[in-house]
């Protein structure tokens, strides 16, 4: 009898011990096993920008010539946009230029200017302010300025060059925001390169709706957040 | 029914309460391991549950109720263990009055009445948790409970059978039934220590898994929740207010009282395809719009978010049929953040507080704590919060 009693006592101590000291060694074990074998299945995806269809490699190029024009990608600490010849940036015809941009109907407009002028109007203003607080996943602001061919080729590029200075100045005294001299890209293009056809009229415009003729689609700067990953 | 009757039916009950706490207390064990592992939440002990089963015993297991001592061990000493001590103390007295017909002894009575008052006074305090704090229903803690009551009720009609009767026994041999107090206190030392003794070690948790390169918020979209206790550890948490391990994250923080020594700043980052280009479908329709609120809601932003987390399940039902529900009932409640949430400013504000988990190339998924820039391990965001907060708080502390 005396037996019996140990042998309980002894099965009250012994039982549940051995069976927690038994599962908590195997979870360590699993613990162990776990942090010694790497699990690729499990991994998470990064946060990263977006990176859409339409960024081809051909857009990549020149969006990559005109950001390292403006110093963008090189230390991060120059600003300002060399004058670089259009045609040398883009490399490609200037129909298979702004074909790239199609794709972006619903992300670009076209803020359109008087003409000889560099001035951004109220309803210029109200576009950019529209699409660059519309930036969502998109890594690049670019600017890409136009001037109709009237007057003198040099001018016109000089012009140019005021219209995206402008759209830049206005983000700047607007925004204040810290990151615009890593995102915004800035192309004059004169009138000599690439000039935008009666397609472009039926996207997002600053100029009135009903006068859309070609030379005034091309007194302008075409903005767009471009959602490419260079 | 007759003393030995009832003893035979508090040894049943008790071997049966430990069947529920051993499953438990097998079930909490095997998260040791920091993975995540199926419950056995049924009513008979050790069987597994069916899927979808097993919510109540999943909540309960999570809860900070559900073991003790967090901070000082990774998932805390569980309360099953505890109850396993008891359940199994109770067998062997009940076996042992059993095996010596000693169900008339008046101190082994005794003994039993106070061993079993103990699962009876548990299991109201954790029924009540769970009716009133958890609102869940566990099956292997019902099994315990109705255990206790069994046990409960026995051990009393058995001590009032032996005062009906006056027959009862009480010499100097039969006090020492008296010791089994004692060596139940014992035993719960021994499994205590055993289980302790036997867990892996977590110091290297603390080390965290990731950090962050650029913490800065230039652009003003962290939501700033202040801390109420001195010395208070700066901490970023990048959360989706309608996102449930966000709520229970919260819930859990709370419960620790280790939210009063963070000195938090709340990222918003909706996985919703709305406003997040980096999620493909919408795992939780609307919160890009209750996200722009919590951004515009100024100093009650902490008060929408409470809102949001509150109103979680209305939001999942109705915007299974409607998509933009949520901003409707948000608008609702809060009209005077219609016309911020709507704007083009707050969108941009929103994009930038995605933007700002690219620029850090941050895991997305929710929720995220880092301290001092230090990432805490999505694997020690439940069970093993509470040690692994307070030695990563410990550790910048130094």
């Amino acid at each position: 009898m005396k037996a019996a009693i140990i042998g309980i006592v002894a099965a009250a101590f012994v039982i549940p011990t051995g069976l927690v000291v038994r599962w908590v060694s195997s979870a360590g074990e699993r613990l162990h096993a776990a942090e010694t074998t790497p699990n690729d299945a499990a991994a998470v995806a990064t946060a990263e920008a977006a990176d859409e269809e339409y960024c081809t490699p051909q857009l990549k190029l020149v969006l990559r010539r005109v950001l390292k024009s403006c110093g963008l990608l090189a230390s991060g600490e120059v600003r300002g946009c060399q004058p670089a010849d259009a045609k040398q940036v883009a490399t490609l015809a200037g129909g298979d230029f702004n074909a790239l941009f199609l794709p972006m109907a619903e992300r670009a407009g076209v803020v359109e200017f008087e003409q000889n002028s560099a001035v951004l109007d109220e309803n210029a203003k109200h576009l950019v302010d529209k699409l660059f607080t519309d930036q969502r996943g998109a890594s690049y602001f670019l600017v890409v300025a136009r001037a109709s061919p009237e007057g003198a080729a040099e001018h016109n590029r000089e012009l140019s060059k005021q219209r995206a200075e402008a759209v830049m100045q206005y983000l700047r005294d607007k925004y204040h925001d810290p990151d615009l001299d890593r995102e915004v890209g800035l192309l004059w293009l004169g009138e000599e390169f690439a000039q935008l056809d009666q397609r472009f009229c039926e996207w997002q415009r600053s100029g009135a709706a009903d006068g859309c003729k070609r030379e005034n689609l091309n007194r302008s700067a075409f903005i767009s957040w471009i959602d490419c990953q260079l | 029914m007759s003393p030995r009757s009832l003893i035979a039916l508090v040894f049943a009950a008790a071997c049966l309460g430990f069947g529920f706490a051993a499953a438990a207390t097998y079930d909490f064990a095997a998260h040791l391991d920091r993975q995540v592992h199926n419950l056995h939440c049924s009513f008979i002990p050790g069987l597994s549950s069916s899927p979808g089963g097993a919510e109540g015993c999943q909540v309960t297991l999570m809860s900070p109720y559900s073991s003790l001592f967090r901070q000082s061990f990774w998932g805390g000493i569980p309360v099953s263990l505890l109850a396993m001590s008891v359940f199994a103390a109770l067998c062997a007295l009940t076996g042992l009055m059993l095996l010596l017909r000693a169900e008339r002894e008046r101190a082994a009575l005794s003994s039993l009445l106070l061993l079993a008052s103990i699962p009876v006074a548990a299991s109201l305090v954790m029924g009540s948790i769970a009716a009133f704090k958890l609102h869940v229903a566990c099956k292997q803690c019902i099994g315990i409970y109705l255990a206790s009551a069994v046990i409960g009720v026995g051990a009393l009609l058995a001590q009032r059978a032996d005062l009906r009767l006056a027959g009862g026994r009480d010499t100097e041999a039969s006090r020492r039934w008296l010791w089994a107090v004692p060596l139940t206190a014992l035993l719960l030392v021994v499994l205590t220590t055993s289980y302790v003794l036997a867990m892996p070690s977590y110091e290297h948790v603390s080390k965290g898994c990731g950090v962050l390169t650029q913490a800065e918020d230039p652009h003003g979209v962290f939501i700033r929740l202040p801390a109420t206790a001195p010395g208070a550890r700066k901490a970023i948490e990048i959360f989706d207010p309608l996102c449930p391990a966000c709520k229970a994250f919260e819930e859990r923080l709370v419960a620790s009282g280790l939210d009063k020594r963070l000195e938090r700043e709340l990222l918003l980052f909706p996985l919703d395809k709305t406003c997040n280009w980096m999620v493909d479908s919408s795992l939780h329709p609307g919160s890009c719009a209750i996200s722009a609120a919590v951004l515009c809601a100024g100093n009650r932003a902490k008060e929408v978010i409470d809102w949001a987390f509150a109103s979680q399940r209305e939001f999942e039902q109705r915007a299974a049929a409607d998509k933009d529900a949520p901003a409707q009932l948000l608008t609702q409640r809060f009209p005077e953040l219609a016309t911020c949430m709507n704007s083009a400013v707050t969108k941009a504000r929103l994009a930038q507080s995605l933007r700002w988990a690219v620029k850090n190339r941050v895991p997305v998924l929710t929720p995220q704590l880092y301290i001092d820039k230090q990432r805490l391990c999505d694997e020690d965001t439940d069970l093993g919060l509470e040690y692994t907060l307070a030695h990563m708080l410990g550790g910048a502390a130094q």
